[in-house]
Order: C-alpha cells, then structure tokens, then sequence
C-alpha cells in the first residue's frame, strides 16, 4: 500500500519553497507563469517577490502555516540562509495554483530560478530522471516532480481524483471475477456498523486480518487494496504525461487559455488572485447527484455560471494593504445580481449603528427584483427538463408564485440588514450561591443576581411590513410569559444560550434583534449624536450593495483565545501591537461584475513589509484553519 | 462565489464569532464536598458542583462541535454519563440511598450517598473513577484521602491537581481564583480541636469548614489537609 504520510510530507516538503517564495518576484524577462498547467483553477501570483527576499528560512519556517513542512525541506540544510540563497529568481513571478478536474487533480507553483546549485541544496531529495522532453529537466521526489524549462521552474503534483481510482479499480476487480471487496465476513449489518463506530483507529494487524479483503490462496494475486494502489500510480504517471504533453509540447498554459488570467497577470500589483468558479462549480461534489440524474439541468446550470470567475489584485502601500476583487459572471447570472444589488441604500440603519462599535456591515439588496428576475432566468431551464420531479416541482413554484402574496412577503422581508458587533459588555443575569448557616454549616441555595461579559451583537432587516412581525411577536406573548412587550421593545428573556435576554425592536421600518439592553431600553429611536459620524455614513452610503468595518484593534483584543493553542495565541500577540482598521466597500453591481475592495489601513510598527505581510497571512491562515 | 454562499458564510462567521467570543468570558466554579460521620463510621457523603455562573459558557460550549480539538459532547451524552456514575455507585457494596440531582438549567449536580465506614466510601469512588476513566491506571487513586479511628478523623488531598494545573493559562488561572472550594466535615459529637488554622469551627460545635479557592488547593493540597479530634465518646 502507498505510505500516504510519506507522500503528503514530501509533496508539502516542496510546498514550503513555494511559500518561500511566496511574496515575491517581478516578473518581466523570465515567463514562470508560462509553465502553469490550464488546469489550474486556482492561481496566486506574486509579483513583488523582493519583500521577502531578507526573510530568513529559519524564521519563516517558524510561521504557522509552515508547521508541517519543516522537518521535511528545512532539515538542516538551509540553516542560516536567507530567501535569498535559495536559488530563486526574484525577477520572476511566483504562481501558487490548484485545480481540480474530473480526472484529476493538480497542485503546486511555479517560479524562476537564477541559481540552480543553491536550489537543489533546499529541494536534496529530488532526484533527476530521464525527461521525455525535449529542453527540459525532470527530477522527482517521491511523487512530486519539478520540471525545468530554462530558467524557469514547475513543483508539480498530480493526483487522479478517488472516483475515478475506484470506478476502474472496481471495473478490473470484477472483470476478474471477484466477489465483493467489501465482504462483511458472516457479520450481520448492526454489529458492523457497531465495529466502525469503536473502531476509530483500528492498529494495523486488525487491517489486515478483517478490512483487506484477499483473494486467499494466490499469493501472486492482488487484493483489492493493492490493485487500487496500483491503478492510482499507473493513473498518476498517465495524468502526469497528459498534462505535461499538454504544457510542454502544444504549448497549451493557463495564460494562453484563459485571456482574462493573462490581463490580470499584467497588472503591477503585489500580487494577483484568480479563481474560475465555473469550473470550481463542475467539479463541486454536491452537484454529483445532478449530473447523474438530471444531465440537462446540470448542462444548464453549467451554462448559467459560464463567465463566473473572480481576479483579484494585492496591493502593499506603506500604511495599508489592498485587496481588490473582481466577480464576474456571464449575462443571466448577471441579470440576477444586478436587479438584486439594484437597490437604494435604508439611511434608517445608520442611526443605529454607535461610532464606536468594533465592527458593522451593511447589506442593500432587493429581493422582490431578484426573486423576479431569477424567475425569469431559471424557470425556462427548469421548465424545459423532461423529467417528472422536477416538472411537479416547476408546477409546485408556480402555483405558489400566483397564490403567494409577494407584495407582503417581499416588503417585510426586503432584503437589506446590517449587523454590528458592540464589544463586550456586562449583562444581568442570575446564579445560584449557597449560603452558610453559622450555627450548623448547613447551606441553602439561593438565586441572586449576577453579572457576566457577553458580546454584543445587533442585526436589524428593514421592513415595510412591521405589522407581520408584531402578530407573530403577540401571539408568541400569549403563548410564553418569557415574550413581554416593553413599549418600545420587545423581550424574550433567557433567549441566548438559555440566559440572557434578546431584544427586538420593531421601529423605523427596522426590524432589529439585539442583546445590547441599552439599544433596546434607551435608544430605540437609534443613538443620535453617538451614531455612525457623517464621513463613516457616507462611505456606507457610497459603497455598492454591501460594506463592513473592523476595528482590527479593538477586535483582535476580543479574539477567542481558548480556540487556539499557544503557538497560535502567540500569532495573535504578535498581532496586537498592529492597530488599524478593515474596509470592505463593493461597487455597483452590472450585469458582468461587482467589484469588491478591502483595505487594512494600519499604524503598527513592523520590522519590514515582507515580515508584516507574513503575519497577516500567517494570522489569516490561524483564523481559517 | 454566489451571493447566496456569501450571506450564508457572512452568518456562520458572525455565529461562530458570538459562540467563540462567548466562550473566552470569565467562569468560575464552586464546590462543596460535606462529609457527615456518625460515631459508628457510618455517614454520608455529599458532592455538590455548582456552574450557575459558568451557564453561558457552558452554553456556549455545548454549541460547538469541537474545542481545541477534542470532541464536544452533548447534553444527551453529558446526561448518560452522569447516570452511569451513579448507577455504578449503587453498586458498590457498603454504598446506599444514592441521589443524584442534576440542574441542567443552572449546571448543578449534586451527589449524595450513604456509606457504612470510610473505607467503603473511598473504595467505592475509587472504583468507579477507575472504571469510568480512559485512564488505566490513576496513580491518584492510591491516595488514602479520608481516615477514621473513632476518635479523629484525617482529610488530605492527592497532589495531581498541581501537575495539571502547570498546563493552563493565565485567563484559566484567574478563572480558577475565581471560583470556591468549601470542605465541610460533621460529627455526631462535638469537636476538641483541629490542625489545620485556617479552618473554623461551626457555633454547635458539630462542623469544621474549610474555605477555599480551586486555584490556592491545586497549588497546594494541603490546604484541606486536617486532622480533627473529637470529645471522648460518652457511654
């Protein structure tokens, strides 16, 4: 069987170079970028590469998301060494990329090389091999291979995908006329499903003697394990080639096939982001189920995300950090978000927003518009599917499309909210305390009030409805003493986490919940002079359907330690003293795009770009792991 | 990315952000451990763990799925575990009249059993510690935590806590300082004198208590450490 450890290891041992290398590079001269296979589907490109140049190896490795590979590349061998020693052209771009087909799978980057000896004293295992290619050097480690093509390098692994193993395994194994692999050996359904539940980590021996199957008495026979091992090599070596012959021999790359990835690689930002969510959307796994049973539909959705694709740029400034995102989709999709993002800002959530809140959004859309617009859209698609659910369900949406009142509907739901966390604050709730009788020591409980932090949170959707929720809120009432109308206030006591109270307010053309008790009892009209300052509500105004603010300050305090282990909450300390805050603003959305911009303008002190730039990722990288 | 996707990661972030930010507040516990003996070494045992003003963040734990790795369990499972001890307490023999009343709304459980002589007692919770445990074998266990001759009765605490508590943070400290350690023992006679000076003696004379925090005892067992001499038995 594949040592799968060995194999992880040594593909990540080659991801840490590409991590190394992972802020740098203009590329101008050299084309590292020409050696990314178009099945690629994911991309993070990195121009400016020279931030990183004075990084030492020895510090990054202590990175977080260097953890895994550091045994495995930085074994002694790059001890002392900057970036810079390692071989790696810093005139070239970086190009991290991923994809996945229905074949296959690919990973990995590529970069330049301006010294080929210091490479290969980071990348020692790799091992030349003959190359079928003509001007090209092919070494392999384990199953990683990186392929040199002047002075220009790909760390490439390919891995075909688990189905396709297992469907031609099977195909083989009962071709040979073997029974069935998964035998439950005389166990009856219950106690199996018993042995798996217990069975977590089952040791070795037992694998062998219960869950690999064996053809018995050949010894020259494969079991069924040993076959799909071998399948998967034969498979890997004939994606390899097939990808390979592709990239190296037609000349078919990423950037000569999709011409919105070579416009983006010419901008002259940090660094470029692509993602084609048209393909990412083929190769969902959720989608399996439609492919198989409903092939037209799938053709169908297909056809709706063509176009979709997000390209984004990184831009490093001397105080701040830019991301820009570009969404784009093709016409019918776009119809929909257009209609849906068509829609004028509520200024009424404005006043409920305090100026000193940690962290808001705000979210504009109109649902009625998308509803009718993705009606428009989707029916026909849905309508043209010869196939009996789905045609009870077309009848079963249109039916409802004529009985529904939509005008209720859509005007007490509209779409629009916003949403603020307020820091943490005491709120009132009750515990029990035992209290001692001198005289005998024995104790009595008693429930007293009590005191304990809890974050803040608000969420309010605007409502031309108001009346709705005010039936479900008076009829909740009568069927719990817990619900209580306050005048200005609605309150459910113990709502949050069986302890606290939730507040709701039905004012404004607003519909907000919130745990902040001095929204609810003193500010049900909003904060007045304490709300949102004229500049910040501006902004908001300004963006297109969505913007949000952090105070990374303020939040980075509140951060849930007790997620994290040391290592990690040490990531955050080091995040600390950075001060600054995060602003996502978004354009008008049209029929093609919506363009999304995030700005980390900060004021901490930091070493040097390069280094600063390495703790956000790594503090991204903590928080999403 | 769909819009959709967007507004439903928007939301799961901000829900893991209120359960997360929830979980890092302040909790403390408090525990009361009453220890009745009757002149004949028979008594009664009482444990009472009160969380009420941990009941958030209990809460707020019980809503994840997972916690610094390990697998959250649910109510269900916390409720099946706490009938099991009590179930294999029962069985232990000199053990009787078990109770076990659990509050899961304020997260208090309190144990309370009969026993015919100490031995018995720490025999029982020993055994079904061990049985309930992963662990195979708790050196802990070995310690004799209660003695009585009749006349006077010794209470120690074994010392694992202070190993375990060299593994936690500072926030996790002072939630432990927070919290209260009540150890109370009682008598069918009135008590002479005890060694320990920290503890006090009830107005009946009947009682001595000893005071303290979760933090100060798994720094230093001793603190509960004493020896307390009864007034001669009267024929």
């Amino acid at each position: 069987m594949l040592n799968l450890k060995a194999l992880n290891f040594s593909f990540v041992r080659s991801a840490v170079l590409f991590i190394i290398l992972f802020v740098s590079s203009i590329s101008f001269a050299q084309r590292s970028e020409d050696l990314i296979p178009k099945d690629a589907v994911t991309v993070f490109s990195i121009n400016n590469f020279t931030l990183l140049q004075k990084i030492s190896l020895d510090d990054l490795v202590k990175y977080e998301f260097m953890e895994e590979v550091q045994q495995e590349l930085f074994d002694g061998s790059t001890s002392g060494k900057t970036m810079k020693d390692s071989g790696i052209d810093f005139d070239q771009k970086l190009n991290v990329f991923y994809g996945k087909g229905d074949e296959y799978e690919v990973s990995g980057f590529t970069f330049g090389i301006k010294n080929k000896a210091d490479l290969f004293q980071v990348f020692d295992d790799f091992e030349q091999i003959e190359s079928p290619y003509e001007g090209v050097e092919f070494y392999g480690s384990y199953f990683n291979n990186l392929i040199i093509k002047g002075n220009s390098a790909l760390l490439i692994r390919v891995e075909p995908t688990m189905e396709k193993v297992d469907a031609t395994t099977d195909s083989i194994w009962y071709a040979r006329g073997n029974e069935n692999p998964f035998d439950t050996y005389g166990l009856d359904e219950e106690e199996n499903k018993e042995d798996v539940f217990e069975e977590e980590m089952p040791e070795e021996t037992e694998i062998d003697s219960y869950n690999v199957p064996s053809l018995g008495e050949d010894p020259n026979q494969k079991n069924y394990y040993e076959l799909r091992d071998s399948v998967q090599v034969v498979m890997q070596a004939a994606f390899l080639d097939k990808l390979c012959t592709e990239l190296l021999i037609r000349k078919v790359n990423l950037v000569n096939y999709d011409n919105r990835f070579a416009q983006q690689l010419t901008h002259e930002s940090e660094g470029i982001f692509y993602l084609d969510n048209s393909r990412s959307l083929q190769n969902a796994q959720g989608l399996w189920y439609f492919e198989t049973m409903f092939p037209t539909l799938y053709e169908d959705i297909k056809e709706l995300y063509t176009g979709n694709v997000m390209l984004g740029d990184l831009i490093l400034h001397e105080s701040s950090v830019e991301f820009k995102m570009e969404a784009r989709y093709g016409p019918e999709l776009g119809s929909i978000y257009e209609k849906m993002n068509d829609s004028k800002f509520d200024k009424h959530v404005l006043k409920y927003i305090n100026k000193n809140n940690t962290a808001y959004f705000t979210y504009n859309v109109d649902m009625r518009e998308a509803y009718e617009q993705a009606y428009k859209v989707i029916m026909p698609i849905l309508t043209d599917e010869k196939n009996l659910q789905i045609s009870t369900n077309v009848l079963t949406i249109e039916l409802l499309n004529e009985f529904i009142n939509k005008d209720a509907l859509f005007n007490t739901y509209k779409g629009s909210m916003f949403g603020t966390f307020n820091g943490i604050k005491k709120i009132k709730t009750t515990k029990i305390e035992f209290s001692y009788d001198e005289e005998t020591f024995e104790y009595i409980e008693k429930e007293v009030e009590a005191e304990e932090d809890m974050p803040i949170f608000t969420l309010g959707f605007t409502t031309d409805r108001g009346d709705i929720p005010e039936k479900v809120l008076n009829h909740l009432s009568r069927l719990t003493s817990r619900f209580k109308n306050k005048g200005n206030y609605w309150v459910y006591e113990d709502a949050i986490l069986e302890a606290a109270p939730l507040y709701m307010l039905n004012k404004n053309g607003l519909f907000i919940f919130t745990n902040d008790e001095d929204l609810a009892v003193n500010h049900s009209d909003g904060y007045g002079a304490e709300a949102l300052s004229r500049t910040e509500a501006k902004k908001s105004k300004k963006s297109g359907f969505m913007y949000g603010y952090i105070d990374w300050a303020k939040a980075i305090e509140k951060f849930p330690r007790d997620f994290f282990d040391e290592r990690e909450n040490e990531i955050i300390d080091a995040m600390r003293g950075k001060t600054g805050a995060m602003h996502l603003t978004t354009s008008e959305t049209t029929k093609e795009k919506t363009t999304f911009e995030l700005i980390y303008s900060f004021e901490g002190s930091y070493e040097n770009s390069g280094k600063y730039l390495l703790d956000l990722l790594n503090s991204i990288y903590v928080m999403s792991k | 990315m769909t819009f959709k996707k967007q507004i439903t990661r928007m939301k799961n972030v901000f829900y893991l952000l209120f359960i997360s930010l929830t979980f890092t507040l302040s909790s403390c516990i408090e525990i009361i451990d009453d220890i009745a003996i009757k002149n004949d070494g028979s008594g009664t045992f009482k444990y009472t763990v009160n969380l009420s003003s941990s009941k958030i963040k209990i809460n707020s734990i019980l809503a994840l799925d997972s916690l610094e790795g390990r697998r959250v369990p649910s109510l269900e499972e916390i409720q099946q575990k706490v009938a099991a001890f009590k179930s294999k307490l029962e069985g232990k023999p000199g053990i009787s009249n078990v109770t076990l009343e659990s509050n899961y709304n304020e997260y208090i459980f309190k144990l309370k059993c009969d026993f015919t002589n100490i031995s018995a007692l720490q025999n029982a919770l020993k055994e079904v510690i061990q049985e309930e445990s992963k662990e195979k074998n708790i050196a802990e266990l070995e310690h004799t935590w209660l003695s009585w001759d009749g006349q006077k009765m010794g209470r120690s605490v074994p010392e694992f806590t202070i190993k375990k508590t060299k593994e936690l943070k500072q926030e996790e400290i002072d939630r432990l300082k927070e919290g209260n350690y009540t150890s109370i023992s009682r008598f069918e006679r009135p008590v002479e004198k005890f060694d320990n000076p920290s503890a006090v003696l009830s107005s009946n004379k009947l009682a001595v208590m000893i005071k303290t925090n979760p933090f100060v005892l798994s720094q230093n067992a001793d603190v509960l450490e004493n020896t307390i001499y009864l007034s001669p038995l009267k024929n």
